[in-house]
């Protein structure tokens, strides 16, 4: 069992996962995600497109093995951080300790000369503890950023908590989309609860371009006989009933009017993309496929918009008869389409909202994973844990000896420099000790 | 105010491509005196670098990092602020030598663009525009110089033995913790840059990570230098490849930046 918790926190297992998991990641950025079998045969050819729904590279963050190369992954951060923790609490307590550092009689840099404090201070510890080593003599003990060992755990700890909040919250999480014209209500998925659409206010500029995005929600729980008003834009999400809605983009729609002989026989508010079976003949369905608001036919391309402006509108549609495919065509302003009996016609185009709504309960959890990471991050890069203790020897001379733990060259350059400043003399490879 | 910006910007333009010849100079000619002047004209040109930015917020009435044209002056301009930092901090003026031709590269790739000022789509309009793209420009800065770095220390081992260079390119030994230094920096702030990412998109979009080419090549860049920094902590595998580790890890950096919204478009495509 300790081999395998050994082999798990090893830092080669745990550089391969990194690897792999890079390399992943890569690869199934270049696939476009959620796609059919003939779209993917379409682009690659068809033994390509067979391997790729084989290995589900075509939802590859949701497959199977990726959840299960991110569970190994966690559990390699849990053992690292598991089987450290002991030591890492001895290394922590014995940086500190005075008489361990007595006893070591070394450092990563040694220099020898007649005022310590002065050394101290210049190296940044102007807070010495007096102490003594073993043999009586006298000696003067400083530590700083011992917290720094702490780094990379904390880090560790960090991405453990972000990858687990993520994981809950894609487990537990619900999620949906939702679409509605101003004055519609449509039920939130299975919740119980009704979004009616008051009013959506679509800002444009004088260039036709978009500024901002406004929809105006009454969130009904009609159990319970309640209800909940919000106003929800781009970047400014609002909560109703537990659940976050936000203002994820637009589109437009229009009333469909249908008469029969000339009879009004039925009026539905329609967006685009949506289907209309005719009243008192339901095989016979009108499919409003997109709206033009500033319509303009191009050669060679088809129907278009100029802009963004409601300037010249058009609809393009599609009739079904029996699923069969009649016709298609555009409508441009007050045109009729004339089926046999019934007129269909398209009036007061206007946009709708698409909300995307989410009730997610471990959002805190990633955020709290993202904060400890950096802190992690902090500690490592630039909480440089040093330790500098300096000896009286019996001529009365004092032995200056100073380790760091992640400043290597540079801080042996930088006490090499303090000592230089304060008059020490720095121990040279070969010198006797 | 955008024609001045203009002026500017080809004097800036100007003032990286004669830094880099002066920095060619000094290593070619071995001349303290030309290292000296280059140091002294790239810190010039920064100043007027940063004026570019300044121009172009004013100009704009916003931050000014919201399309290729203005994400590449900034990153040039965060190239040179932290090689300029650099090179004072740990006495390298090669580093300059090799440091400009690469802030020549981007600001000539932001001569390249549209520098059309376009009102911002609704999404892009947060306070959290400011601190997530500023991270990343100076996340992509210090990967930008520990490239830099990684480079000359994997030269350095196949240069002849020269006073010269001895004097003047610190031990390898001191270069990997130089570059380390850079490493680190840009991890903390790509760090910055992915979380105040997915904080603005759970508020725009309703969720903080959507696997969106962008946020995954992001992922990848940070999985790369984390590799770095474990590969460091190996005995023999410690310099060599943990410096070609630096130079893939900024070979992603221009991928997420310029390649993704090249070949894999997504919901950062205006970036």
């Amino acid at each position: 069992m300790k081999k395998i918790g050994r082999f798990l926190s090893s830092m080669p297992f745990a550089i391969g996962l990194l690897v792999l998991l890079a390399a992943i990641c890569a690869v199934s950025s270049t696939i476009t995600q959620g796609l059919s079998y003939e779209t993917y045969a379409a682009q690659y050819g068809e033994r390509t497109a067979g391997l790729i729904l084989a290995l589900r590279l075509d939802d590859a963050f949701h497959s199977w093995w990726f959840i299960g190369l991110s569970a190994v992954l966690c559990l390699n951060l849990l053992c690292c951080n598991l089987i450290r923790l002991p030591s890492l609490l001895r290394r922590s307590r014995a940086f500190t300790d005075a008489q361990r550092w007595a006893a070591s009689g070394g450092g990563e840099a040694e220099a020898h000369g007649g005022e310590p404090m002065k050394l101290f201070k210049a190296l940044g510890m102007p807070k010495a503890k007096e102490t003594e080593t073993p043999e009586g003599q006298k000696a003067l003990f400083s530590v700083r950023h011992r917290a720094g060992l702490w780094g990379a755990w904390v880090c560790h700890l960090g991405i453990l908590l972000l990858i687990l909040g993520f994981a809950l919250g894609q487990m537990t999480g619900q999620q949906f989309t939702l679409y509605a014209l101003p004055g519609q209500t449509k039920p939130l998925g299975d919740t119980g609860l009704q979004v009616t659409v008051n009013d959506f206010r679509a800002e444009l500029r004088e260039d036709g371009s978009a500024e901002q995005f406004t929809a105006d929600l009454t969130v009904t729980e009609p159990a319970a006989g309640t209800t909940e008003n919000g106003a929800v834009s781009v970047n400014a999400p609002a909560t109703l009933y537990g659940y976050k809605f936000f203002q994820n983009s637009y589109g437009w729609g229009a009333d469909v009017r249908i008469t029969k002989d000339g009879e009004p026989l039925q009026t539905e508010a329609l967006c685009a993309g949506d289907f209309l079976p005719v009243k008192d003949k339901p095989e016979l369905v009108i499919y409003f496929q997109a709206f033009y608001p500033d319509y303009v036919m191009i050669e060679g391309s088809g129907p278009s918009t100029q802009s963004m402006l409601l300037r010249n509108p058009a609809y393009l549609y599609q009739v079904y008869y029996q699923k069969q495919l009649l016709g298609m065509n555009v409508l441009q302003g007050d045109e009729k389409l004339t089926i046999d009996e019934y007129a269909v016609t398209f009036e007061n185009p206007r946009n709708y909202t698409l909300l995307a709504v989410k009730r997610d309960h471990f959002t805190w959890l990633v955020l709290i994973g993202g904060v400890i990471t950096l802190l992690g991050l902090v500690l490592a890069f630039y909480l440089r844990p040093a330790a500098v203790f300096a000896v009286q020897e019996a001529d009365g001379e004092w032995r200056v000896y100073a380790q760091s733990v992640k400043g290597g060259v540079l801080f042996r350059e930088t006490f090499e420099k303090a000592a230089g400043e304060t008059g020490f003399m720095m121990k040279k490879d070969g010198d006797p000790g | 105010m955008l024609q001045a910006e203009n002026v500017l910007f080809t004097i800036v333009l100007i003032g990286y491509f004669a830094a880099t010849i002066l920095n060619f100079a000094f290593v070619i000619l071995k001349k303290e005196k030309i290292a000296k002047a280059a140091l002294i004209l790239q810190t010039v040109i920064l100043v007027l670098h940063t004026a570019v930015l300044v121009l172009r917020g004013i100009g704009a009435k916003r931050w000014p990092m919201t399309n290729q044209y203005e994400f590449a002056v900034s990153f040039a301009w965060a190239l040179c602020l932290v090689s300029l930092i650099f090179i004072r901090k740990y006495k390298f003026p090669v580093l300059g030598a090799f440091a400009t031709p690469l802030i020549l590269l981007m600001i000539g790739y932001a001569s390249m663009q549209s520098r059309e000022v376009r009102e911002l789509m609704p999404s892009l309009r947060s306070s959290w525009l400011a601190f997530h793209v500023s991270t990343a420009i100076i996340a992509y800065g210090a990967f930008g110089v520990a490239c830099v770095l990684s480079l000359i220390f994997l030269l350095r081992g196949r240069m002849k033995e020269d006073g010269f260079w001895d004097q003047h390119i610190p031990r390898p030994e001191k270069l990997d913790m130089i570059s380390y230094r850079s490493v680190s920096l840009g991890m903390l702030f790509l760090t910055l840059t992915i979380l105040t990412g997915a904080i603005w998109a759970e508020q725009a979009w309703g969720s903080y990570w959507s696997w969106d080419p962008k946020e995954t090549w992001s992922l990848v860049t940070w999985i790369i230098y984390a590799i770095y920094l474990h590969l460091r902590l190996r005995r023999g595998w410690k310099g060599k490849a943990a410096a070609w580790f630096a130079v893939i890890g900024f070979v992603c950096v221009i991928f997420t930046y310029i390649g993704v919204n090249t070949f894999l478009p997504g919901i950062h495509s205006y970036a």
